[in-house]
């Protein structure tokens, strides 16, 4: 018993040396040298995760650049070439997605209406990366709301793995299970929503979920996998953000700060939350292709640490550069906003362990919260792109009130 | 270890003395509890959906996490010391400094029962002297069941801790007493000269910097004029061979000198509404001492890995003010919990008096821990509050007469701002 925890010290050790990757703290994490002076987003416990399992280096086959940043070169002698078929790919998850799965040697094909262009070159990618990728990776034209064609498609396509990146209900999965009964493994983008509202937290997969929930059709898609007997996985993301988000979280708050506006949340602001960068994500859906061990379970994937409302809009201004926000809070009880949302996240405690993820897959979040917000604002909305106009008329509402009740 | 004992536990903690034979220890079955199901017997996690009842959410909580199935606990329970040796393991002599008083003071009586179970000797050195008054409260009015299982308890002055125990070999020594350098000081010095091989420390999660990216997690930035930080970084640097730090939250569990879910308890059974400051969302952390315990005796048996390292000494679940009121309701056997939110500040209201925890984000995790000692959590509060009740109740302390001051202002001046909340 003690060898052993010898030789996992010392093989930790040679780990921290060979990862290096928050230099400070690795060294501090295994001398034991001032945690004082760490800062948050060093912690090993933050972010980076430490393996002394060795089994790790056998199933997930990362790389270690000495003095730099764990790549995952995914070299095929991992996981052999798959022909895979990403459902969706070309708005968001998607497009980070394909890209590692091509840069790893598999053939990806994506199926799509073709209302975005199959590919995009991304801000901060070189011509030449994005030749590469956009040479080699497949469309197929179609609406997988039209069942048969999605059956009749997919049948003898030969596709080994499937990626559901847009599913919602079990019903659109089922011709594609129907099309490839010899498919390897269906990995599916469920959602953190599926949980229960709890006052114990952090949500862990066991925790119960809500058959009512908005996302039930993600859980029905899960329980469909299950009873077809199929090679599952299933990603539950929290609230996902990035370069190229369609959905208004980050950019709800950088176009406040950017009109220099303050920023209204609902009551105290102590409302915890969870955010996951995309990038992070992506490599999650990656390290689980071909994963015994991911084999029929259900991960949360997310960042390392939770975040209040208030500290949410505060990292915001600090990725972006703008100065520390005005808040504003208010009681959502007291307006009438019709049909137009107040705030970009559910008003409520909202957050996951994404310790299974990590101690099954290998997998850690790379980014921390400001850094993840800076990537995202210096790659998007920085550069002047952003998905929607910002609607203020609700801010105002809440200002105009909130003026009244001061004077 | 058979599938019964990983199954979730209900039992009372008995008050009474144990007897010499410590196989009996209630905490035997508890650690067995840590003992995982493999990935062929995990439960479906679409069971949940099926269930609409409270309980059977929690009930599927409380069978430890169905992944990562690591034998962490392969050596039997409660060998004697004579056993463990004929087998080759190493039965280590540990001496715990225990404080007098507060919240921290169980930690070292279920230590002690824990190190026992395992097969371990025990010295437990309360501060003060034994026939103070201090001692005739829970955990030292219960000592006697430390002493009927072989722990030896003595009493005397931290700073005194070399004539005591003069040169006595000890392998461990814990201080669960000192939340500054002259206090721990002298204890760390006397385990240095008589060449302890490992000294533990129990600081807080307290020296944590706020921050609005919860969880405190271990490597976080701690408020550098903190005392326990001197102590922290005094014993770093006298470099036992192995040494490492605790920082614990709040606890619950029998034998607390502090009260933590009794208050909750006064008041719902006398049907009086719970003041809560703020809204009730502030998420903290409340872990059954068992779960600290279960990690200092791992850190003991691995001092190798646990060496330079802080663990936060907490469960791996969080519960805010809101929350853990309803739960204390429905363990005392309510449906609801009368619940009056107020702003401390605008009632002139101090609420540190007012109410037993920090009015604020308090919420670390125990990541280290489960990292490096692959320790479990096995706090379930649900089942665990039902527990203390039935104590609570047995104690008699439902029955007494206990004056409500300082919540009947706060409700009276409450009311006329707000209704008070049926949860």
């Amino acid at each position: 018993m003690m060898a052993m925890n010898a030789m996992n010290h010392i093989s930790g050790i040679a780990i921290a040396n060979a990862i290096n990757i928050n230099n400070n703290n690795v060294k501090a994490f295994f001398t034991g040298s001032k945690p004082a002076f760490l800062t948050a987003s060093s912690s090993d416990f933050n972010g980076v995760r430490l393996d002394n399992h060795p089994q790790q280096f056998q199933t997930n086959k990362l790389s270690y650049k000495s003095r730099g940043r764990v790549e995952i070169t995914a070299s095929s002698s991992s996981v052999p070439p798959k022909k895979i078929l990403i459902m969706g790919g070309t708005r968001f998850i998607g497009v980070y997605l394909s890209r590692l799965l091509v840069k790893a040697g598999h053939e990806v094909t994506l199926f799509t209406r073709g209302k975005s262009p199959v590919t995009q070159k991304l801000a901060g990618e070189t011509d030449q990366e994005y030749a590469e990728f956009s040479s080699k990776v497949l469309h197929i034209k179609g609406d997988r709301q039209d069942f048969e064609f999605l059956k009749t498609k997919l049948s003898a396509s030969g596709f080994d793995v499937v990626y559901d990146i847009n599913g919602r209900e079990a019903v659109e999965v089922e011709p594609i299970l129907d099309a490839l009964p010899n498919i390897e493994q269906y990995i599916y983008c469920s959602s953190a929503g599926v949980y229960l509202k709890s006052d114990i937290l952090p949500h862990f997969e066991t925790d119960a979920v809500d058959p009512k929930s908005r996302h039930k059709g993600k859980l029905n898609t899960e329980n469909l996998l299950t009873t077809r007997g199929v090679n599952w996985t299933s990603l539950r993301p929290v609230y996902i953000y990035g370069p190229l988000n369609y959905n208004p979280v980050e950019e709800w708050f950088f176009h406040r700060l950017k009109a220099g506006r303050p920023i209204p949340i609902p009551k105290s602001g102590l409302q915890m939350t969870q955010l996951g960068h995309v990038k992070d994500l992506a490599r999650a859906f990656l390290m689980v292709l071909g994963n015994e061990k991911a084999s029929k379970q259900v991960y949360n994937i997310s960042g390392a640490k939770y975040v209040t409302f208030s500290g949410l809009a505060k990292a915001c201004a600090k990725a972006a550069g703008f100065p520390e926000p005005d808040i504003v809070h208010y009681n959502p009880k007291e307006f009438d906003f019709g049909k137009k949302k107040s705030f970009p996240l559910r008003d409520q405690h909202f957050f996951t362990s994404i310790e299974k993820a990590q101690t099954d897959l290998g997998w850690k979040p790379e980014f921390d919260l400001v850094k993840g917000l800076t990537d995202s604002y210096n790659l998007d909305f920085g550069r002047g792109t952003f998905r929607k106009e910002p609607d203020f008329s609700v801010d105002d509402m809440i200002l105009n009130r909130t003026l009244v009740l001061q004077s | 270890m058979s599938m019964a004992m990983a199954m979730p536990m209900c039992r009372a903690m008995q008050p009474q003395p144990q007897s010499h034979d410590h196989c009996t220890s209630p905490h035997m079955n508890l650690r067995s509890s840590f003992l995982l199901l493999p990935h062929s017997q995990c439960p479906s996690p679409f069971l949940n959906s099926l269930s609409c009842a409270q309980s059977q959410i929690y009930s599927i909580r409380s069978i430890p996490h169905p992944f990562n199935w690591t034998p962490a606990r392969r050596r039997p329970r409660s060998l004697t010391v004579k056993a463990m040796a004929a087998i080759g393991e190493k039965s280590k002599k540990v001496l715990v400094v225990n404080t007098n008083s507060g919240g921290h003071a169980m930690i070292g009586f279920w230590f002690a029962k824990d190190l026992i179970s395992a097969g371990h000797q025990v010295t437990v050195f309360t501060v003060g002297e034994e026939a103070s008054e201090k001692m005739t409260k829970p955990p030292f009015s219960r000592f006697s069941e430390l002493r009927a299982i072989g722990v030896q308890t003595t009493w005397g002055k931290p700073a005194e801790i070399g004539k005591i125990f003069e040169s006595t070999m000890f392998d461990a020594v814990l201080d669960n007493n000192g939340k500054d350098l002259d206090s721990v000081k002298p204890v760390a010095d006397w385990a240095k000269t008589i060449g302890a091989n490992q000294f533990l420390y129990i600081s807080s999660a307290g020296i944590y910097k706020p921050t609005d990216e919860p969880p405190h997690v271990e490597g976080d930035i701690v408020k550098a004029d903190a005392s326990h930080v001197a102590v922290e970084d005094y014993l770093r640097s006298l470099s036992f061979n192995s040494w490492c730090t605790f920082r614990p939250q709040y606890m619950i569990g029998s034998g607390n000198n502090k009260d933590c879910e009794e208050w909750f308890f006064d008041r719902i059974v006398r049907d009086k509404p719970v003041p809560i400051p703020g809204s009730g969302m502030q998420v903290t952390n409340i872990a059954h001492v068992r779960d600290v315990s279960s990690m200092l005796v791992l850190a003991v048996e691995k001092p190798t890995a646990a060496n330079g390292n802080v663990f936060n000494a907490v469960c791996d679940r969080a519960v805010t003010f809101d929350g853990l009121t309803k739960l204390c309701a429905k363990a005392a056997g309510r449906e609801t919990a009368a619940i009056v939110h107020y702003d401390p500040k605008s009632l002139g209201i101090d609420a540190k008096k007012a109410f037993p925890f920090r009015n604020m984000h308090f919420y670390a995790e125990p990541r280290a821990a489960k990292e490096i000692l692959a320790w479990r959590s096995t706090t379930n509060l649900p089942q665990d509050l039902k527990e203390r009740f039935e104590e609570y109740v047995a104690s008699g302390r439902d029955k007494k007469d206990i004056k409500f001051e300082l919540d009947d202002k706060i409700i009276l001046e409450s009311s006329r701002a707000a209704e008070p909340a049926t949860v």
